[in-house]
This record gives structure tokens, sequence and C-alpha cells, in this order.
């Protein structure tokens, strides 16, 4: 397809009359195309110097204005308004536009040669149809062509990249008419590891009839095509393609194209500032030095609440110290690893201090997951005891007196899903978890003031944000224990009981929470709550502000990860971002920077895609006893002469133009469920561990749709030879490796998996999950399914909520598929329809329907 | 680009290609649009002409520029209609001129398809021209002639320019059309009756045209000025007719017409113009049959 139109401007000479011109029009067109349409000659007086600026927008309007259907040709003749100076006349402008389908550019100029005199009309061919065209591209062109292409991969991320270039019509005679030359379509491949010589090596080919041109394009000249100039008409800077092109130039055939980059070092620089948010120096603490601070200040100030007990900061330090004095008793010396294993209680808190003032470091075992799993966890960490029950550590002398550790030693190791399917150790320090707090102390108004929940699993780090941003403000925190987590009226109910202000959920557990707000009988009065954990939805928060405006309670978005300590960045966030649906993280904590870098490292032009990379205060020591690993993700800064290290994310970001983040996922197939980040890589280790499993496939779906109750894990399976075909055994087992948010909901068992032409798995070809078991075989009792009593209505319940059609008393809620936030519909479902409702400690305990069922009647 | 195509020492060359119709054009609410405006030589037709001109429109103006035989007052000139498109030139428009009388569709067909070939296309159509006399009698004192000229200019005039463009307007799927009736197109004037039937009749030409266009994105509306005072730079004298034919003094017109309104002051033919040119540009997307009334609250009695 041609151009919509092409203009073309020329400088008549000074004596030029309209009647001439219109003369040599008409005798031209009545030449040229006798019995069509004439075009008419306009002349448009312009009032004003042929140098001024409202000259040239004159000119600039009538070059693209439409030229009317049913027409070729508009010739617009204007006259300016100092054309009679003396001395300096100022000549006239013939503005020629062309309908792309009729006449071509260099037609056009044809055309303007003639009405100049410059050529007789009888010199000139028009010609109806279409030529073939040359594909032949010249040095130039193809650098050109080149050039675009890499710089608009660049910039969109992009491995394969379309250039339309201008190319002429073969065998064209000379002063020909028409519409003849065309684009021939440059289709570049970027991908790693191309070089130069093959990328200039690329043949174009003509465009597929009634193919639009991609976009960008190059401009058609009478030599090598040009770059289109002009406000939007390229989709990147054109002084970055001509750099690039330059590089074209002078690198040797065999350069990779990625050491072509289009930005130039000030560009690149500029980038890395954007992500940059330098903190204040401050002095560096240890977490129990921190702690020791808020003791000496405020000893009787309340600390720590968990159901009735309240311990002061006093009575805490005292509890952390006995307890610190046991650790030292059972052999735990300075730089060992301790595994925590405690419900949630005043005695967790307390023991994590207290190893931290062994100058140990805590490694969290959360009690919730199974038991073979956390073995195995403290076991590749080699803790050196895991704590159960802290009475164990009561009742001991008083442990030496010594020096602790610096505040760049570990306080603590978090295990997050790992893509080797292990899971990875985080080693976080002393100092990070400081500079954390200070860093958002004074913009979040953090004091003593304030009472703070532990919600969250101290296996997941937000739970150190929590405890830490508490206590090492002055604050109280209040321990939610596991049932109260798992209800959010009963955790509304403490939040108001307990006077919270300040509040740290996912969002999944939010919009829960803030449905309980709805209904619950008194508003909570949080003035700050912290999201985290998994990316934010913010439109549902909407509903939210209009009963919590923002300037009553703050709503702040972090972006974080565990190896980073928690949080990155924040985004204070309100209605306009709700309405806007806005995926912007914000900016970096002070102290904390962000970089986008493409795979080799390098910035990527402002707004372009690019792995999130993660520097200063918060970046980990690594990863525990994976060397390997942590080189891989923590690397040098290059530009940093102290050598400190970055983080890689392996998320993929956005930076703008205002220093904001946008986080745009996962780059690889890792997702987010409730809040912990899973890999489905780990859980198809654990599937491969399996004796009777000899290949496995592992489904994650309904993560797009921003409901993390969505959230399905489906596995597939291929029976070792000689195992048996039933697929039982295979999830039982890896229901006790997996923490429950990693257990597929169903396992199938498959003869082969389907495989790409690669060798890799199509995952596209695997089949419909199936259940477990089928739901239909279970035989519902004849009575049940008459029944239009509690227990039919609660089998619509699970109907409804598990997306099955059927359901018999035996099936079991987690083999269909349940998980917590599924639990917590079932609830909401049962009250909204009338029946009792369904305690979510019920639905552990009775896990079938028939049971859950009996159960329910026996309550009421 | 800069280039020569066309051979050396011959000056400079530029070119483009465009893909869009507007993509050179300059800021402005209508910049890009190509507008036709009727009765242009002077008063409110040369109050819309500066108003869409200042907005980036480019102008076809017409007018009669010359007598009608049985109007009693001089009508807009040449003179004047070239004044008005030197204004509009001076504000950045591309204007063409045509001399046209409303009651020639021929001529009227003649002008869009000038305005289209050179602009490429019709957005906006302003039906402006009318006439105010002869008026000043009794129905039944109107001679035969009296009507059908009254009738054929200020409502036959506005239905055959819709005629002309409409056709475009509605293959090009958008455009606005705005009728200038009066607020004698609401309530009645005594010894008006020829100039209030044709008004009353061009505000039911906008509802009824609004309908057959709506679904092509189409608009027609229509304004209804009150007394707007004749401008000196407007050079109107639209009320100085109507106090001719009342038979109020002309010398002290004004303050006769003031007496009338709520505000205590005459409308400025900018007012008018600036409803117009609300009407003509996409602020106004979803208004089509509907009359913006701008007489200073005459008719909120």
């Amino acid at each position: 397809m041609p151009p919509v139109q092409h203009s073309l401007t020329v400088r008549l000479s000074t004596n030029v009359t309209d009647a001439a011109l219109d003369a040599a029009l008409t005798a031209a067109a009545e030449l040229w195309w006798p019995g069509d349409r004439r075009p008419r000659l306009w002349t448009e007086p312009v009032p004003a110097p042929a140098a001024s600026d409202a000259a040239a927008r004159r000119r600039a309007a009538e070059a693209s204005r439409p030229v009317a259907s049913g027409h070729r040709l508009r010739a617009v003749l204007l006259r300016y308004g100092d054309e009679r100076r003396e001395g300096a006349a100022a000549a006239p402008d013939l503005v020629l536009t062309a309908d792309g389908s009729a006449l071509d550019a260099r037609s056009l100029r044809v055309v303007a040669r003639v009405l100049r005199g410059d050529l007789a009309p009888e010199a000139v061919t028009p010609l109806a149809g279409p030529l073939p065209l040359d594909l032949r591209l010249d040095e130039e062109t193809r650098r050109l062509a080149s050039a675009l292409a890499l710089t608009v991969g660049r910039y969109e991320g992009a491995s394969a990249v379309r250039v339309a270039v201008p190319v002429p019509a073969r065998d064209r005679p000379p002063y020909a008419l028409g519409a003849l030359d065309g684009y021939a379509v440059f289709a570049a491949d970027l991908s790693p590891g191309r070089t130069v010589a093959q990328l200039l090596a690329t043949e174009p080919v003509a465009p597929a009839v009634g193919e639009e041109p991609p976009s960008p394009e190059l401009m058609a000249s009478d030599g090598p095509a040009v770059l289109p100039t002009g406000p939007g008409t390229l989709p990147v800077p054109a002084r970055q393609v001509d750099d690039i092109r330059q590089q074209l130039l002078t690198s040797t055939p065999n350069a990779r194209l990625s050491q072509l980059n289009p930005l130039s070092e000030a560009e690149s620089a500029e980038q890395l500032a954007l992500g940059a948010r330098p903190a204040p120096p401050a002095s560096s603490l240890r977490i129990d030095e921190a702690f020791a601070a808020q003791v000496a200040a405020r000893p009787e100030a309340p600390a720590l609440t968990a159901g009735s007990t309240t311990l002061s900061y006093a009575e805490l330090d005292a509890r952390a110290e006995a307890l610190a004095d046991g650790l030292y008793a059972r052999g735990v010396r300075p730089g060992d690893l301790v595994g925590l294993c405690l419900p949630r209680s005043t005695d967790l808190v307390a023991a994590m201090l207290a190893v931290l003032k062994a100058d140990a470091v805590h490694v969290p075992l959360d009690p919730e997951h199974p038991a073979d799993r956390r073995e195995r966890t403290a076991r590749d960490a080699g803790v050196r005891l895991t704590v159960e029950d802290p009475a164990t550590l009561t009742g001991h002398p008083p442990r030496p007196a010594a020096p602790r550790g610096e505040p760049g030693s570990p306080a603590y190791v978090i295990h997050t899903s790992g893509s080797t399917g292990r899971p990875k150790g985080v080693v976080v320090p002393h100092a990070n978890v400081t500079a954390l707090v200070d860093a958002v102390r004074e913009d979040f108004g953090l004091s003593p003031d304030d009472t703070w929940t532990c919600f969250h699993s101290a296996a997941f780090d937000f739970s150190v944000w929590e405890i830490w941003g508490a206590l090492l403000t002055g604050g109280r925190l209040v321990v939610a224990d596991h049932w109260t987590t798992r209800s959010p009226e009963d955790f509304h109910a403490l939040l108001v009981r307990e006077r919270v202000s300040v509040l740290s959920q996912t969002p999944s557990a939010f919009t829960q929470l803030a449905a309980a707000d709805r209904t619950a009988p008194d508003p909570v009065g949080t003035r700050l709550v912290v999201l985290g954990g998994e990316p934010l939805g913010a439109r549902p928060l909407l509903d939210w502000f209009d009963r919590h405006p923002e300037d009553r309670c703050r709503l702040v978005n972090m972006y974080g990860i565990t190896e980073t300590t928690v949080h990155v960045t924040a985004a204070t966030v309100t209605r306009r971002d709700a309405l806007a649906g806005s995926r912007s993280v914000g900016r970096p904590l002070p102290g904390w920077s962000v970089r986008v870098l493409d795979a080799h490292g390098r910035p990527v032009p402002p707004g372009a895609p690019g792995e999130i990379v993660v520097g200063g205060a918060g970046v980990a020591l690594g990863y525990l006893n994976r060397p390997a690993l942590t080189a891989e993700r923590f690397v040098p800064d290059p530009l940093d002469p102290a050598g400190r290290r970055l983080y890689r994310s392996g998320d993929l970001g956005r930076l703008l133009p205002d220093g904001t983040l946008e986080h745009l996922g996962r780059i690889d197939d890792q997702v987010q469920v409730r809040g912990f980040r899973i890999e489905p890589g780990e859980i198809r280790h654990v599937l491969l561990e399996d004796p009777a499993v000899s290949a496995a496939a592992v489904t994650v779906t309904g993560g797009d749709a921003g409901d993390a109750a969505a959230v399905r894990i489906d596995a597939y399976v291929v029976p070792a030879p000689g195992a048996g075909e039933d697929p039982g055994p295979v999830r039982e087992r890896a229901a006790r490796l997996l923490p429950p948010h990693m257990v597929p909901a169903t396992v199938t068992v498959l003869p082969a998996l389907p495989l790409t032409a690669n060798g890799k798995l199509d995952a596209a070809r695997l089949p419909a999950p199936g259940t477990r078991r089928d739901p239909v075989t279970a035989p519902a009792p004849a009575a049940a399914a008459h029944e239009a009593g509690p227990a039919a209505a609660l089998a619509a319940i699970w109907c409804d909520v598990l997306g099955v059609e059927t359901i018999g008393p035996d099936d079991d809620f987690w083999d269909l598929g349940g998980n917590s936030l599924y639990a917590i519909r079932i609830g909401t479902l049962a009250r909204e329809r009338g029946l009792p409702g369904v305690p979510l400690r019920q639905l552990y305990l009775t896990p079938t329907l028939g049971a859950l069922s009996e159960a329910l009647a026996r309550k009421t | 680009m800069t280039g020569d195509g066309t051979g050396p020492g011959t000056g400079p060359v530029t070119g483009g290609a465009g893909t869009g119709p507007v993509s050179g054009a300059g800021a402005g609410r209508l910049a890009g649009r190509a507008a036709v405006i009727t009765g242009a030589a002077r008063g409110l037709g040369r109050a819309c002409a500066l108003a869409f001109a200042r907005e980036g429109a480019d102008l076809m103006l017409l007018d009669v520029a010359g007598e009608l035989p049985g109007v009693p007052y001089p009508l807009g000139s040449a003179s004047q209609l070239a004044h008005t498109a030197d204004l509009c030139r001076e504000a950045g428009s591309a204007v063409l001129t045509r001399q046209a009388d409303v009651r020639d569709l021929a001529a009227l067909e003649a002008a869009a398809d000038a305005s289209e070939e050179r602009f490429g296309r019709i957005d906006v159509l302003v039906n402006n021209a009318g006439i105010a006399a002869p008026s000043g009698r009794p129905a039944h004192e109107i001679t035969e002639a009296e009507w059908q000229l009254m009738i054929d200019v200020d409502l036959g005039g506005a239905w055959r320019a819709i005629r002309a463009v409409g056709a475009r307007m509605v293959a090009q799927g958008s455009g606005s059309i705005v009728n200038v009736a009066s607020t004698a197109g609401l309530v009645g004037y005594r010894h008006f009756a020829g100039y209030v039937a044709a008004k009353h009749g061009l505000v039911g030409l906008t509802k009824a045209v609004a309908l057959d266009y709506a679904p092509r994105k189409v608009r027609v509306n229509a304004v209804c000025p009150g007394s707007v005072r004749d401008d000196e730079a407007m050079e109107g004298r639209m009320l100085a007719e109507i106090a001719r034919s009342l038979e109020v003094p002309v010398a002290v017109h004004e303050e006769t017409f003031v007496r009338d309104q709520p505000m205590n002051a005459l409308v400025e033919p900018g007012d008018v113009a600036d409803a117009v040119l609300w009407l003509a540009t996409d602020a106004s997307r979803q208004v089509t049959g509907s009359v913006v009334t701008v007489d200073g609250g005459f008719t909120a009695r």
C-alpha cells in the first residue's frame, strides 16, 4: 500500500504569474490525463513574510492537507506578504500534493519540473499500471534499515523488527508519472548471537498483496532511503538511529549486535541516575542494638501483644535475654544458624531477638509447612538447632558477655522458592533491616504511637518488615494467631479491638479484609496500609477509598524481593491511581536503587522494558551455601568503585521518565501465589524426585486475572516403567514436601509429554487437567441428591467455588483444588445463602463434603 | 527531508509524505478542519469566521455580496467579504471566498465542490445568512412576494446549504452543522410573522436533520441569538434594521432594546460566535438537535 499522499513544496521565481502557472498546469493535465478531472491552481495570499513562522505553518498545513477524493493532484501557490518588497522580494511557493495511489514521490518531482518550465510536458510518460519493484538495496540503505531495526528493537525489547524500505520500480522510464515506486520489507532478526554481517545481509522482500507497510518506515529520496524527520514520525530518536548507523559502519562483520548501543554514555548515565535514590549517610546498626535503644528510651511502653498477653519493651528484652542464655547453653555460638519453628506468639518474636542477641542467625521454619520440607530446609541450611519449644531455653545461667558481630553480619536466612527445584536460603544482614526501617521512618511517620500487626508467617519476609518496623520505632506489635489470619472477619475485629494503625497485607488478603470492613459494625482505624508481596490491582481499592479517604488512611504499594530486604520501592496509591489502573510501584526507597537493564547489563532506553536490577542498602549477602547461584544473581556493580553488588531480580520492569518503576511481571515462568513467589520448576523437581515418575510438567494458570485464588497449579506426570498409573501417591508425596500453596490441584497421568520440534515441552498441547478422582464416580446418596436442605446447598456452594459440576459426599475439598482463599469464599457464600457459617477450622478438620455437612448439622 | 527534485540552482525544495489529515496543522480547536460559513461578509458571519480562524480552521466564506430585490436595506458587499477573508488570513487561515445567494442551489453546490477540492474535506457548515426585513407589518399586510423572500432566504437557504454539503459529511462520517436562528425561532415578535415563522422553521429543520444524520455522527444544532449589538468592527446592522422595522428611532435603538434585556446588556457578536464555535468543535461531541440560546436571558421570562 503506498503512502496516503505525498507533497512537494517548490520555490518559484518572483516573476511567475498566476495566469501563466495556471495555463501550464491546465496544458500539462490535458496532455497527460485527457478527459480527466483537471487540477486547479489555487492561489493563497499569506499576509506574512516568507521567512516567518506563520508562513512556515501555512506551508506545513498545505502539505499535510488531504487531497479530495477523486482528485490526483492539488496545486496551491502561496504568495507571501513580502513578495513586492524592494530589493529582497520573496518568491512564491508552489505546494503540490498528490494522492499516493495515483502519483508517487518521483512523479511529483516531474510535475514540479514541468510547472517550473524546466521540462516539456511532452517529455513526460504517464503510466497506469504498477511496475515490478527493484528489491536490491544499496549498502547505505541496508545500514540505515539495520540501524532503525536495531534501535527500535532496543526500545521494544523485541528480537524481530520489520522496517519498510522505499524501493524504486524496476525499468522505470525517465520522467514517468504514476504510482510506480513501492517499498520492501526488511525483516531484521536481532536474536542474541547474531552478528553485524548477518543483519546487514538481511534480504528485503516484496510486501504481500494488500499488506500494510510495517511501521517504522524509511523515506524515499533520490539517493538511498533516508530517515523521516519531524515530530512523531519515528518511534525512536533519529540521532540514536544515526549513532547505530555509524557503529555499523565501523564495527567488524563478526561483531555481535549486542555490542552496538544506541544510547550514548551520557544517556546511559541518565537512565542509571533516574533509578538511583541516595540516602543521607546514617550510622548503621545491628537489629538488637537498634532494639536496645528503644528499650532504653521507653522501657515500660508496650512492645508485644499476643492474645491477652502484652509485654513491655523491658519485659520483651528480658525474655529474649533469657532465651539467648538458653541458646548459648544449648551450644549456639556467634554465626550459628538457629531454626525457629514456633507458632505465632510472643515467644516467636522473643526467640528471634534472642538469636540475634546470641549473635547467631535465625532461620524461620513455617510450622504449617510439611515436616519433611521443614526438615530438609533445616538440614540444607545446616542449623545448629531448631527451637520448637522455648521452655527448653529457659532457666540457664547467663552467657558470657562478648562483643557482637558487625552490622554487616547475617541476621536471618529466609527460604524462597527456587527454579533449580530446591528452596534457596537468602542471607540478610542486620544493617539491611535497620536501613529499611530508617528509610521509611520519616516518610511513613512511624512512631511509638503506632500499633502494628504481625500477620504473616515468619517464613515470609513481609513479617520482617512488620516485626522490626514496629519494634525499631517504639511501636506495639500485635501478633495475630493462625486462625485469625485465616478469617478476614476475625482479623478485622482484631484490628478494631487493638486499634491497629499500621497494617501490612498482600493485595489478595487486603481484598478479603476490605470486604469484611464493608460489613463490619466498626470500620478499622488504620492510618497506613502497606501492600506488598504480589502485584497490586489498584482498581478494587476504590471502594476502600470511599470508606477510608486517603487523607485519613494512606495506602502504600511496595515492590520488593526477599533478596533486597523486603521492599525496594514505594508508591502512595490514590484514587487517581485506582481509576487509572496504575502499574507503578513508585520510586526506590532512600538508599535503594533500581536499574532496568537488558540481557547484556546495559541500561535500556527510557521507558523500554528490561530486567529490574536492584542496588543499595537492601542487597542481601547471597544464597546460603549456593556460591554459583549467588554469583549469578548477585553481581558486582561495574559503576561502583567500592564494588558493591547488585541483585538481578529476574523481574521485568520499565523505568518511567519521572523515575518511577513499573513492574511488568516475572521474566521467567515464576509466578506469585498469595504473596509467595513460586516456580513451577521447583514443583516439577519434587515430582521428578518421585521414583514412580519418569517425566513431569507443571502448569500455572489463572494468575493473569489478578485473582490469587484463581491461580491453579496442575501437574502432569509420566509413570516410571513398572510404576502404577495411580496419581494419588504422587500427589500425596508432593504434598508432604511442598508448602500448601505449591501443591498441584491435580495430577494427571499421561503416557508421554507433548514436545515441540526443539524437544521442549509443548504446554499448549497438554490435555485439560483431570481431577485425581472423578467426582462423578463418587455416588451421591439418593436422599441427598433430592434434598433441598443445608447439605445440598453446601454442595452447590462447593460446586460454584471449585468450578466442578457435580460433587459427592466423599469428595475432599483439597483434592478438588481447594485452597485457603476458596475456603474463605465458601464461608462467605454460606453466610450469604443463609446457611450456618463454615468456620475455616472446621473445613480443615472435616475436609470432605459429607463430613463437613454432618459436623455443621451437629452444631446447629 | 530536503532535496532537489527540480534541477540545480532553482531554490529550496521540500517535500514529505503525509498520512493523516492534520499532521502539519497547527494548534487550535479547529486545526486541520475546513468550515463553510454563509453570510460571512459582516456581522455574526464575520464574527464566526474570525473565531474559527483563530482556532486554526480553513474557511470557505460565502455571501450574496450584493443587493436582493425586496430587501429594504443593503446586504453584505464584496468588499466586506474580502475584508473578512483578509482578517481570517491574518489569523492564519487559508481562505476561499465565493459570491453566492443562498437561494441558488447550484451556486452552493459549486462552492461546496471548490471547498472540498481546495481543503480536501468539509467539517463545519455555519448557516448564518439571513435577512430581517421586509418586516414591521401585521400578517395580513405581508405580500406574497415578501413572504416568499423571507422563507426562501432564512429557511430555504439553510436547507440548500445542508443539501450541498450533507452528503459529503455523511460519507466522511463526521461534521457539524450550526444553524444561526434567533430568539424569533423560540418566541413570537409582533409584526415579524415572516421572520418568526422562518426562524421557527429553522429550529424545526435543525431537529429533523439532526435525526437524519445522527447515525453518521454528523451533528446539527441551532444557536438562537437575542438582541445582538451592531458592532462596528463586524459592521453588523441587523439590530438597526429590526429597529427600523419597528419604527424605533435608530439613534436610540440600543437603549430601547437594552430595556428588554434581563442582563441589562445587549449580546455581543463574539458571544454568539463562541457558542457557534463550541458547537463546531469536538467539545460538543454528543450535542445534536439542540438549541443553544444566547440572549442574555430574554426568552427565560
